[in-house]
């Protein structure tokens, strides 16, 4: 009996899902409960800075990683958990934006937002911090173990070619493998369509064959392991790789090269929205956003925090490139129902290509 | 278990409606778990592999059967193809490896063949994913493996192992190696040497008594172990994507993709409906011989 009444506890939540029933938003703001429901990137929020906002207001994070802005957009919308605070990427903001799924941010309450580098006040995907808040950025670029790869690599046009077959990395990610090539092919990385698909489909089936390993979660590992010698990679891996091993070069490429942008923002299921603004003011202070900036070398949109970093943090090319380049950077737009046509396409000449 | 019970109360109390009852509320927890995590997960599944779907991903239960004509186009079904294959190497090597062994824990004397046992069990003390990250540090350019090879001056250029077909049948093989050794192990153990002898009694030599006598009373572990080994390994997309780098994709990965990444849950839905028919389809090919095995 008593484990029937188990099972029976262990099912309801599956039932409540599978009813699909979405909560009102949450009501009686100013009373909240100590608690925070983070669902943030994997390795991305130090624990250390958690542990010191609990310390410091007592609130109670629980956190939830997801892989994916998809994988994290989907359980959002399923309904299934009652997330305070997410970390969408930019074109993520704006589908959830132009959905209406996030709460206007109390800018009264964000008294950090100075902070801020000004082009990041000010971003296409949500102008003003309406919705959401920087977090951190960064680049996708080409890592060379200059040991082993002599020629000079500057583009993605450079990167595949015959002679580094099966030594190469590459993001497991359609949407960034269709942009190089559109990128390379002259068109915008945001120029998604049937035609211009057609037009770079015969680029990727002479880039994908030569591909060894599609890694988005590590892709430095491989490098590091020699078991490939170039790599397409997250500028973060890049400059982790750097500090590792001068060897490890980071290239900016000529054409394509884009900004992602990853960014704080509180859902309109959210039940502790005023803990979700402290959460988020916290991160924006400068020796909080250094901790991050510590851990993970990425491109800090923080100024206040950037001005604390060392010579040799700043100095690093993957983290920090130069400012004219990351200024002429476009960022991804939203997709919409394309998404499954760019994955259509890359899985289709992974399989096929060899 | 609860089979056992239901039918070992009903034979005591026949025609008592009492025991009937009983019988159903010890089934109880067993149909509750089938039902929710078994029944329930398959009919949302099946009702969306017939949705459409909006910008966001959301499922939009709109009759259509679109997931299901797109799922028929040859690149889905090249990789079908592959996975299928994969999984089948996996399972023919695994009862060529695990054959013998099985044989030789069934046949040793009861103290070794507990010890022996214990040792095919210790791999399942450890997550799979830690044990599969161990073989991508043997197995890569300056992994164990091949830092033996170069040292011992066999090769003088490095193996490519590590992300190859040949890496994901290694990692399938060494995943699901134990079940395929432990149903055999069964059926070697009740193996009545008696019919062994009389095999030799009239005039059969080993190579004989073994393909005549020993496989064929052992042959319901050996379909059993396939199962076990065939089945969950074409779905198998942690360690294919771990070890096979995603250059050369299975349909796990593929199904995992259109829910984590391309928006696209129907599509995923359908690909897994028609992989549980597959599964249906190898598991009636391979218990129909397991049966003609127990009739003979």
């Amino acid at each position: 009996m008593q484990n029937l009444r188990n099972l029976t506890l262990l099912a309801l939540p599956f039932l409540l899902a599978a009813c699909g029933g979405s909560k009102p938003a949450g009501a009686g703001a100013s009373n909240e409960e100590k608690k925070l429901n983070l669902y943030c990137w994997a390795e991305y929020i130090p624990q250390g800075v958690i542990d010191d906002f609990t310390k410091e207001t007592g609130i109670q994070v629980s956190v939830e990683n997801y892989a994916s802005n998809e994988e994290m957009i989907g359980k959002l919308l399923a309904g299934g958990g009652k997330y305070d605070l997410i970390q969408p990427s930019e074109y993520a903001v704006e589908a959830l934006i132009q959905d209406q799924q996030l709460q206007p941010l109390n800018q009264g309450a964000l008294t950090n937002l100075g902070n801020l580098a000004p082009e990041f006040r000010n971003m296409p995907f949500d102008a003003g911090n309406k919705f959401s808040v920087p977090f951190m950025a960064g680049f996708v670029g080409i890592v060379v173990n200059t040991d082993k790869i002599k020629t000079p690599i500057k583009s993605f046009n450079d990167v595949f070619v015959p002679a580094h077959k099966n030594r190469i990395v590459i993001l497991d990610d359609s949407r960034e493998i269709t942009s190089w090539a559109l990128g390379e092919a002259g068109l915008g990385i945001n120029d998604v369509t049937p035609e211009n698909l057609a037009k770079i489909r015969p680029m990727l089936q002479k880039w994908l064959p030569l591909v060894k390993v599609y890694d988005s979660d590590s892709p430095k590992t491989a490098l590091q392991n020699g078991d490939v010698d170039i790599g397409v990679v997250w500028s973060g891996e890049g400059a982790i790789l750097y500090n590792d091993n001068k060897k490890f070069q980071f290239v900016l490429p000529h054409s394509g090269a884009h900004l992602f942008v990853d960014n704080m923002a509180i859902p309109k299921t959210a039940q502790h929205p005023q803990n979700a603004h402290l959460f988020i003011n916290y991160l924006l202070r400068p020796e909080v956003g250094k901790k991050v900036a510590d851990e993970f070398p990425y491109y800090s949109p923080n100024r206040a925090a950037r001005s604390l970093l060392s010579p040799e943090q700043l100095a690093n090319p993957a983290s920090y490139p130069p400012a004219q380049e990351v200024s002429r950077m476009q960022t991804f737009k939203d997709l919409g129902p394309q998404a499954a046509a760019v994955d259509a396409l890359v899985t289709e000449i992974k399989a096929g290509g060899k | 278990m609860g089979g056992a019970a239901f039918s070992d109360t009903a034979a005591s109390h026949p025609a008592s409606a009492t025991a009937g009852w009983k019988a159903w509320l010890l089934l109880a927890p067993l149909l509750i778990w089938l039902g929710v995590f078994v029944a329930l997960p398959t009919a949302l599944l099946i009702l969306t592999s017939f949705s459409k779907r909006d910008a966001l991903g959301r499922v939009i239960y709109d009759f259509t059967l679109e997931n299901y004509l797109n799922s028929f186009n040859p690149t889905w079904l090249t990789i079908f193809g592959n996975s299928i294959f994969y999984a089948f190497l996996a399972t023919v090597i695994c009862v060529v490896v695990g054959y013998p062994a099985a044989y030789t824990i069934g046949r040793a004397s009861p103290r070794v063949r507990h010890l022996l046992l214990t040792l095919v069990m210790i791999p399942f003390w450890t997550s799979f994913l830690i044990r599969t990250y161990a073989w991508i540090s043997i197995l890569s350019e300056q992994g164990l493996a091949n830092s033996l090879l170069l040292a011992s001056r066999i090769f003088t250029d490095p193996l490519p192992m590590m992300y190859t077909p040949f890496s994901i049948v290694l990692g399938l093989v060494y995943n699901y190696l134990p079940f395929m050794i432990l149903p055999i192990y069964t059926s070697v153990e009740k193996l009545d040497n008696s019919l062994i002898e009389a095999a030799y009694d009239l005039g059969a030599g080993p190579m004989r008594a073994f393909s005549r006598v020993i496989i064929p009373l052992t042959k319901p572990g050996i379909a059993a172990g396939a199962l076990l080994v065939f089945v969950p390994a074409i779905a198998m997309y942690a360690i294919t994507t771990l070890m096979g780098g995603g250059s050369n994709p299975t349909i796990g990965e593929v199904i995992q993709n259109q829910f984590t990444k391309a928006r696209n849950q129907p599509f995923g839905a359908a690909l897994g409906v028609l992989l549980m028919l597959l599964f249906l389809v190898s598991f009636l090919i391979l218990s129909r011989r397991k049966n003609v095995a127990h009739a003979a």
